[in-house]
């Protein structure tokens, strides 16, 4: 009748919300609400529900491709990172500052860095980057006027509830996104040339975010927007640790974006890969492609807290802890420091034994923990900066065609989790033209092949098809595509 | 030994345990004795974890539920589901009580292994709510709160230096603190429907403050009390008049002021606003289902009907998740405040369920939870 409580933060996304995670003493994983969190007061979304069954897949240490030890499977990663030419480490900020800092060590050792996979600190001027940190979540309450460039209700749920009180005590919402909200009292397809017309000033909020694949000439348009206006900026981030990791980078202009390293690999330029919690098949938008990519290494190795389809492919797997047993502490959105209160170090162990296999010293939780303290509590307090930037120019992407299938990335895309998503979004212009039947389908075909999918009615521009889950015939976060009805 | 109906006054023996426990530790050491002569296989208990947070958790360790006790009301916990399949002892608030009835109506709890030992309840607080409350109206460090009580009409917390400090609960909850909104409409304050009713109130004179008046309700709660005795870990007296007299006054109070909020809050929805009422209340869902998971009184498992008729593809202006559930509820929604307390988007979901069911209940002069004489007027009973 024992259980076990462990005080956690949700993986889902970088909002933080605390919850406890349950472990019964059959092993099974269940979620109780934290509701003291000031971050989410115990509330969780539709991801944060299904975390069970994200954490019903353990990590298993693997060498070449065989259950191992892991001090076997440190070993041999030791000997593949010893003989390897040019290695790409990856940590996008699925773990805790503590390990993220550990790994950082071993990039040191090896004479590389640690990319966190979002390329626009790689494309931003470095005078922009602190504006991609985060501003207090309770500080959107108190906002006149919100412009939102992302859908707060699929990508980021436990934001919603910021907005709506931000309604409440009088906000303006607008949203700029691709789909109509109902939270919003405008919802409006603008150019980056209309943005003037939002009107905003020094007490307006933008929202958006940065993530893998955002474009930069998005993100410098809207911090154009701020700069001219006076708003204030917040970006919010995919991965529990994103903020972490990203505050943690020591050199973020030479971080490359994942999409970035997977071009490199492609052409023969990387050949090892290695990663920490982070799997490029669940993050790139076309596995297949990325699947290819992937065999063109000669090593790949991952460490992970749970099984992904990137721990089917490597070779060699260390597996550590699972997320909510890990001691250590996250960084959310908003720059606020989040602690576990799992007391288990097999990661930073591992990692410290791996960097005694190269050759250089080991370490402990504890150093890895002071560091952060020296290097980023100062950091935290997240004051309003004045901008220090100057105007950007940039040219968009166009996409030409007449259908785009637009990915909504959302948390259940990112961690391959199974999710009722399972249909796209258009909007009454297309299900007139094509005739579309109530409960039917619509064909979608692609340069990469065809599939059937259900469909929801919703207001977006007319001939974007919105995803929130992956697809197969999706070619890249936007595809060029023919419907039909069927 | 004792008699079902009897009215006592009683403390733990143990004075660690009587000292600790928010009235004289009579109901911890109940919970203890019943574990210790293994009239059950665990014991449900809040762990603490601050003055503002607590985890229920089952122990099968004696000394564990002798180490917990205190009351916590801004930890808004329900304890129902823990009492599902398991031979356990637990303690209870109205709303735990009525929820474990109703799993019993539906056969998720099997009475006769689950022992519950009610504690008058005038209302839980949100722990952030109570901090901030406790910055701005208290003018007091949350840091620094040792303690809280509510006592005739006032919630007073006490801190580490020894003062006390009260404020009316009307005042605090006309500025939008104090209890959480079910709570504030809530009708049953002494949990009448579990083994036994425990609270201080009618605690009065030497003992008030290290004791616990404790009304024996049934078979049950005689066995658990004799138990008690018997092992030595409580003694009882019988409570007298006018402790009988103040306990009856206070509830009166309260639930006078639980029929005031009812008559402000859960207002008659007319019929032409229904359909705009609810669309518009429901249109921020998110679809998590915590609402649902969270239900004390749901037992329907992962294919309920308000799920299988429910697709998140569909394009109606209002989910059938909730229209499901708004007519599943109707029968035996407790008005427990779980669900509006866990929603991501802040929908009051408990008032608008209780919105919807009340008139239904008060139709057939049914109330939840309360006993397993009357079946759920939507359901077969199957206990």
């Amino acid at each position: 009748m024992k259980e076990t409580i462990y005080q956690t933060v949700c993986p889902g996304c970088g909002i933080g919300c605390g919850l406890y995670i349950r472990e019964n003493g059959n092993g099974s994983v269940s979620i109780d609400f934290l509701k003291s969190s000031p971050v989410n007061l115990g509330k969780l979304c539709r991801f944060g529900m299904k975390l069970p069954y994200y954490y019903s897949r353990p990590a298993s240490s693997k060498t070449e491709g065989v259950v191992s030890g892991a001090e076997e499977a440190v070993k041999a990663a030791a000997s593949r990172l010893k003989n390897a030419g040019k290695i790409a480490m990856l940590s996008a900020g699925n773990t805790t500052c503590e390990e993220h800092i550990a790994f950082t060590r071993l990039a040191e050792t090896l004479g590389t860095v640690v990319h966190t996979g979002i390329p626009v600190y790689q494309e931003l001027p470095s005078e922009c980057h602190p504006h991609l940190e985060g501003m207090p979540l309770a500080e959107i309450e108190n906002a006149e006027k919100i412009v939102l460039f992302i859908d707060p209700y699929v990508q980021y749920p436990l934001l919603v509830r910021r907005l709506l009180v931000a309604r409440r005590n009088g906000a303006h919402i607008i949203s700029a996104g691709t789909k109509e909200l109902h939270l919003a009292h405008e919802n409006r397809d603008l150019s980056p040339e209309q943005y003037a017309e939002l009107e905003l000033d020094s007490n307006s909020v933008i929202i958006a975010d940065v993530h893998p694949h955002t474009e930069s000439c998005h993100t410098k348009q809207l911090l154009n927007l701020a700069l001219e206006t006076g708003a204030r900026i917040h970006f919010m981030k995919p991965f529990i640790n994103s903020e972490g990791a990203n505050r943690l980078a020591r050199d973020k202009a030479g971080m490359m974006g994942i999409s970035h390293i997977m071009d490199e690999i492609e052409k023969g330029d990387i050949k090892t890969l290695f990663l920490l919690d982070s799997d490029p098949l669940e993050m790139m938008p076309d596995s297949d492609r990325t699947a290819n990519a992937l065999n063109k290494l000669d090593n790949l190795i991952v460490i992970s807290s749970r099984d992904s389809p990137i721990t089917e492919i490597a070779n060699v797997v260390i597996a550590t802890e699972p997320l909510y047993r890990k001691r250590g502490t996250f960084i959310n959105a908003e720059g606020k420091l989040r602690e576990n209160s799992g007391q288990e170090v097999a990661g930073i162990d591992a990692m410290s034994l791996l960097s005694r296999e190269l050759g250089s010293e080991g370490f402990e939780y504890r150093q890895m923990h002071g560091y952060l303290h020296e290097r980023m509590i100062e950091t935290l307090a997240n004051e309003n900066r004045k901008p220090e930037y100057g105007i950007m120019q940039c040219a968009p992407v166009q996409h030409n065609g007449a259908c785009i299938l637009k990915y909504l990335f959302n948390p259940f895309m990112w961690a391959n989790q199974p999710d009722d998503n399972d249909f796209v979004l258009l909007n009454m212009n297309m299900v007139r033209s094509l005739k579309l039947r109530k409960g039917g389908m619509v064909r979608l075909d692609s340069e990469k092949g065809s599939m059937k999918m259900r469909y929801r009615v919703e207001r977006v521009p007319d001939g974007m098809i919105l995803t929130a889950r992956k697809l197969q015939v999706a070619t890249g976060t936007n595809t060029t595509v023919k419907v039909e009805g069927c | 030994m004792v008699g079902i109906g009897d009215k006592l006054l009683g403390y733990a023996t143990n004075p660690d345990v009587r000292n600790r426990g928010a009235s004289g530790g009579l109901v911890t050491a109940v919970l203890a004795a019943a574990l210790e002569k293994g009239m059950v296989e665990g014991v449900v208990v809040l762990k603490r974890i601050d003055e503002y947070e607590a985890i229920p958790v089952i122990t099968d360790d004696v000394q564990e539920v002798l180490a917990s006790g205190g009351s916590m009301h801004a930890v808004p916990v329900n304890l129902t589901k823990h009492a599902v399949g398991r031979k356990i002892a637990m303690p209870g608030k109205p709303c735990d009580v009525r929820g474990v009835i109703e799993q019993a109506k539906r056969n998720g709890v099997d009475l006769e292994n689950t022992y519950i030992v009610g504690l008058n309840c005038g209302g839980s607080m949100h722990p952030v709510v109570t901090r901030e409350m406790l910055i701005r109206m208290y003018e007091i460090d949350p840091e620094d709160v040792v303690g809280e009580e509510i006592e005739k009409g006032k919630l007073i917390f006490k801190t580490k230096d020894g003062e006390e400090k009260a404020i009316s609960i009307d005042e605090l909850e006309e500025a939008g603190y104090g209890r959480r909104e079910n709570c504030r409409y809530c009708t049953i304050k002494i949990p009448t429907n579990a083994d036994l009713a425990c609270g201080n109130w009618g605690v009065i004179g030497e003992l008030a403050g290290s004791a616990t008046f404790c009304e024996v309700m049934n078979e049950k709660g005689k066995r658990l009390l004799d138990n008690a005795i018997e092992a030595g870990f409580i003694e009882v007296q019988p409570a007298d008049e006018k402790s009988i007299a103040i306990r009856n006054k206070v509830n009166s109070a309260m639930l006078k002021l639980g029929d005031e909020w009812k008559g402000r809050l859960l207002t008659e929805i007319h019929d032409q606003e229904r359909l705009t009422y609810y669309i518009e209340q429901f249109a921020d869902c998110i679809d998590c289902g915590a609402c649902r998971e969270v239900c004390p009184v749901c037992t329907c498992g992962e294919d309920s009907k308000c799920t299988m008729f429910h697709s998140l593809a569909d394009n109606y202006k209002m989910s059938m998740y909730h229209m499901v559930r708004l007519l599943h509820l109707s029968d035996s929604c407790i008005g427990c405040g779980q669900c509006s307390d866990i929603c991501p988007v802040d929908i009051p979901v408990t008032t608008i369920f209780r919105r919807f069911a009340d008139p239904a209940q008060k139709k057939r002069d049914y109330s939840p939870g309360m006993d397993l004489q009357r079946p759920p007027f939507l359901e077969l009973m199957l206990k």
